[in-house]
């Protein structure tokens, strides 16, 4: 799919502190460190996959490149400009050109709206087209995801969770754009209907040379779909791979004890796997280990891992490796 | 052939809702055996939650069981009154529920609710049920027992929780674990911890599971037989192999065909199953999955085919298809066993 080189999104050293304020008497501040130092390219045309658990800040990355979320600190680049610190009206041309698919499809439409209201408004906003030329629009969008005419003026509570699905991808089309970040755009279907959205999401992007960032925890889901795949734990990026690579020969031990945990829907495989099970439990964002945050539960842990924060390191071609292991 | 400790036989449930009746469930049977993990696998509304609730018989109004029989060691569950069910709830047959973080009590610690179930059950004093409850944090892994115990739910990962969950559970020494969905709302990691303890457990208690999933991956880790549900019915069931290598019902054949390998190198394209599930307002006269299926036949839409038996042993199968005199379907016949996902 990606067959040119041209990186349509950088993002360098991207942190996002939330920062609460805990004590009632005494100032006391709580940092947590959702996204700490993340940095990844996004080639035009290809899909990036962002897997992890919960809370390892996959969607706290997604919306703070859309800047639904004020970065901390770092650089997000669009087409090599840095549209991290650029103010509303600045960064309006942008808002049209990246737009986001979110996981839920009940509380991500509005109830009180109709289809065509819901997929008019971000024509709306950027005054792409009025009147005639706006319906047209609607129904054409309908159409391409998979809905018809008849659906225009009813009311999201009257569609199943695929259907919601795809208006609310209808709505990220109606700008016209180039990057979409899907946020677990199927965890909340049925099995049945996931691939009917997925088969659809790879459609629109050949037909149209979508870029997307997919994030999701179901990992032979973002296998499928993505051509590199990145890991994230705790905030960090740990690995970043060709997702055919990745998944084949995962270099990090989180990877390798992530994509062990998968279970595969194949008796023969699940009886013959040896799997990797980690001991323990993710530890808190507000409180992470020092050096590798990882090495709480690393089979590998050695003394350097404490002292020293690994870096991301180009181990073979597009691969790349946060960990002390690969100094080796 | 071993000892049968859950029968299942032509269960009925609906929920009388002011739009009318629901059939959640619509006459399924099936059977599990003494130390045996039987897996429930269906899409959201296919009633497998359904019949875990009928079992339990802990169906709110408006739910009904309306026929059928559910036969415990030979006892039938349907006609025994709540207090009988009180007696059996939690010490005969045990439950887990999806959602850790709402099925714990926020205002007791952990021992209390662990103890709860024991002194109740098993007449045990407070301070042996303690010790008991102590035991029971210990088998199921939880690190530092002696101090866990004292705290509270929300002092709990979400694994820990369902760790105590389990805990809980298998206090009584229960002869039947029904688990709902144990994992869906766990981290892959996670779920890993669990399913690993699960099948140790099994081993050790020779304790019998019915495990409630959407997940295919899942079910073919822990079960060795399985169930597969779609609008209310049983679609197809069978040994583990049977329904993975040699699945003989369309339903089962689209649901394998439609996740994605993870072991495959090359990116193929996903076959998804057009459309939705049926409405259980209205049920189709027919087959529940007639409008869905590719080889739908014109029988399909008028009558609902019965279980048909499929290949060896215990593998049956709801489809026209498998009807003596049903006309071959060249592709049907193609696909059939050669939808071996995985590898």
């Amino acid at each position: 799919m990606a067959n040119n080189n041209e990186i349509l999104m950088e993002v360098k050293n991207l942190k996002k502190y939330f920062v609460k304020n805990k004590g009632l008497i005494q100032k006391r501040l709580e940092v947590t460190k959702a996204v700490d130092d993340v940095s990844f390219f996004i080639r035009k045309g290809e899909t990036l996959g962002l897997v992890g658990e919960s809370g390892c800040g996959k969607s706290t990355t997604g919306r703070t490149i859309l800047r639904l979320y004020e970065p901390t600190g770092g650089e997000i680049l669009y087409y090599g400009k840095d549209i991290s610190k650029l103010n509303r009206e600045q960064m309006m041309p942008y808002r049209k050109k990246m737009q986001m698919i979110f996981q839920d499809p009940y509380a991500s439409l509005n109830a009180r709206m109709t289809v065509s209201d819901i997929i008019g408004e971000p024509m709306d906003i950027h005054n792409l087209a009025s009147g005639k030329d706006r319906q047209e629009k609607i129904y054409e969008l309908l159409d391409t995801v998979g809905l018809n005419k008849d659906h225009a003026a009813r009311y999201p509570h009257e569609f199943s969770g695929g259907q919601r699905q795809r208006i609310g991808i209808a709505r990220s089309l109606a700008v016209d754009p180039e990057f979409i970040i899907c946020d677990e755009p199927i965890s909340a279907l049925d099995v049945s209907i996931q691939a009917q959205v997925v088969n659809m999401l790879e459609d629109l992007q050949e037909e149209r040379g979508l870029t997307y960032l997919f994030i999701a925890h179901d990992l032979s889901m973002v296998k499928h779909i993505s051509d590199r795949v990145g890991v994230m734990y705790l905030g960090s990026l740990v690995e970043v791979a060709n997702s055919k690579e990745l998944y084949s020969n995962p270099m990090h031990p989180y990877t390798q004890a992530l994509l062990s945990s998968i279970p595969i829907p194949d008796p023969d495989i699940a009886e013959a796997s040896n799997r990797i099970v980690l001991q323990g439990d993710v530890p808190s964002p507000v409180n992470p280990p020092s050096g590798c945050k990882f090495r709480t539960r690393c089979r590998y842990a050695m003394d350097i891992c404490k002292e020293v924060t690994p870096v991301q390191k180009e181990v073979s071609k597009d691969h790349f490796v946060a960990c002390h292991l690969m100094d080796k | 052939m071993s000892e049968k400790l859950l029968e299942v036989k032509d269960l009925r449930t609906s929920f009388f809702t002011h739009l009318g009746e629901v059939k959640a469930i619509r006459g399924i049977s099936f059977d599990v055996e003494k130390g045996e993990s039987l897996g429930i696998v269906g899409e959201s509304g296919s009633g497998k939650s359904v019949t875990s609730l009928s079992i339990m018989k802990l169906l709110l109004y408006p739910g009904k069981i309306v026929g059928g029989e559910i036969l415990f060691n030979g006892e039938d569950l349907v006609n025994k009154s709540n207090r009988e069910m009180m007696g059996i709830r939690g010490n005969e047959i045990a439950m887990i529920f999806q959602d850790p973080m709402t099925s714990l009590n926020p205002v007791f610690t952990i021992g209390e609710q662990i103890s709860e179930a024991i002194i109740k059950h098993q007449k045990l004093s407070k301070k042996d049920a303690h010790e008991k409850a102590l035991e029971m944090l210990k088998l199921v892994n939880i690190p530092d027992p002696e101090k866990r115990i004292k705290n509270f739910p929300h002092e709990f990962s979400g694994g820990m929780r369902q760790r105590a969950m389990i805990a809980i559970a298998l206090s009584c020494e229960p002869e039947l674990l029904i688990a709902d969905e144990p994992t869906t709302a766990l981290d892959v990691t996670i779920q890993a911890q669990i399913l690993e303890l699960m099948k140790n457990l099994n081993a050790k208690l020779n304790t019998s599971t019915m495990l409630i999933t959407h997940d295919l991956g899942v079910v073919a880790d822990v079960c060795s037989r399985v169930v597969v549900m779609y609008g209310g019915l049983i679609m197809e069931k069978g040994s583990i192999r049977d329904i993975y290598y040699e699945p003989r019902h369309p339903y089962t054949m689209g649901l394998l065909k439609s996740i994605p390998k993870v072991s495959s190198d090359e990116k193929q394209r996903l076959i998804p199953i057009p459309g939705t599930p049926p409405d259980l307002l209205h049920p189709p006269t027919g087959c529940p999955f007639y409008a869905r299926c590719e080889y739908a036949m014109r029988i399909c839409n008028q009558q609902q085919p019965p279980l048909f038996k499929a290949g060896n042993g215990q593998h049956e199968s709801m489809c026209w298809l498998l009807h003596p005199d049903a006309p071959i379907n060249e592709k049907y016949e193609q696909l059939k066993g050669g939808v071996r996902i995985g590898k």
